[in-house]
């Protein structure tokens, strides 16, 4: 089980990658520059919706570029949820 | 140290030999995880296996050679690297004589290879 | 849990450095203990005691600084990344006859075998980059 932190543009091989070795289990933590790829109706949020692994976003990143309210697949966490998570996942991967 | 709770750590290298600093600095990482004697696995992904070409002949940027490190691998207990097979085939490298022996992976056997690893660290 | 944090980015450029202080502060709030923080490559800039940013923006170092001194949160710059930096602490800035040491006093100096360690020694190691 692996949470994976994804602080890149859908653009990127950082995400490319991620979504590649992301698996059932694991979760993606959207942050920093990967808010942007969450936004409901992009083809990068179907990209997403498709990963086995669950999908999250951290809510200040998402407000801070001004996108918080485009997002509605994927739930929208705080920095208490993002530390909840590390508890529960043994393993963090940053893709940056 | 304390040998009570060794950790096994596996270091994921990105990028490529001479343009990023974090090249030299997870070289360095995985050579002292080797010293200290933890269980350390090295994974080159993307532009991360430029750093394991041969002939480096770095001396003409003035820098250190970073094939040459990753080459002394095996003198650290560390016998072979993983690489992932799509950056291989995406660079034409795929029968290259590494600076180290090299184990190509498919997408589902990385995936095992991370969930193995206690900590994962990417530079 | 214990905790150490590997912070690969810059305070002057990218998110991984503020994402890294936010969660820091929250680990600590939640109840956990950090070890260490480990600065490498870009991150170690996050030491400088020299680094002005704007006035009007949230400080970038005293929120660390706090961590150290109120929290006793053990900050290391890895050596070889800060000296390329011009990170230098009084003892190397004497070393090598640099004129003034650059180093804010709540961050150590030191080799990855510190990041080595904190790996060993934490239950979970969390990495912020770019």
């Amino acid at each position: 089980m692996v949470m994976h932190t994804l602080n890149a543009t859908a653009g990127s091989e950082a995400f490319e990658d991620c979504l590649r070795l992301a698996k059932a289990g694991d979760s993606i933590l959207l942050l920093g520059d990967g808010v942007y790829s969450a936004v409901a109706g992009g083809q990068s949020s179907v990209i997403l919706a498709a990963s086995p692994a669950d999908v999250l976003v951290l809510e200040d990143d998402a407000a801070a570029a001004g996108i918080q309210l485009k997002i509605s697949d994927f739930p929208l966490v705080d920095m208490d949820d993002f530390v909840s998570l590390s508890e529960r996942y043994p393993r963090q991967l940053a893709w940056y | 140290m304390s040998n009570a709770d060794k950790k096994s750590m596996l270091v994921l290298i990105r990028r490529a030999p001479y343009s990023s600093s974090l090249a030299r600095a997870s070289v360095d990482l995985a050579l002292a995880a080797a010293a200290f004697e933890q269980q350390v696995d090295l994974l080159f992904q993307g532009d991360g296996v430029l750093q394991l070409l041969p002939n480096q002949q770095s001396e003409l940027l003035g820098l250190k050679s970073i094939g040459k490190v990753l080459g002394s691998l095996p003198l650290y207990g560390i016998e072979q690297v993983y690489v992932d097979a799509r950056s291989l085939s995406r660079y034409g490298l795929a029968g290259e004589n590494f600076v180290v022996p090299v184990i190509p992976l498919e997408d589902e056997a990385m995936s095992e290879l991370l969930a193995r690893s206690d900590h994962l660290v990417s530079c | 849990m214990i905790y150490s944090l590997l912070v690969l980015s810059s305070p002057a450029s990218g998110h991984g450095a503020r994402t890294a202080q936010a969660f820091a502060r929250a680990v600590l709030q939640r109840g956990h203990s950090i070890h260490r923080v480990f600065f490498l490559d870009e991150g170690t800039s996050t030491g400088s005691a020299s680094a002005v940013f704007p006035q009007d923006e949230t400080d970038r170092l005293q929120p660390w600084v706090d961590l150290a001194e109120n929290h006793g949160v053990e900050l290391v710059l890895c050596i070889s990344s800060a000296l390329k930096r011009g990170m230098l602490d009084e003892a190397e800035a004497q070393r090598y006859e640099s004129p003034a040491a650059t180093i804010h006093p709540a961050f150590i100096v030191s080799g990855l075998g510190q990041m080595i360690d904190a790996s060993a020694n934490s239950d979970r190691l969390i990495t912020f980059g770019g």
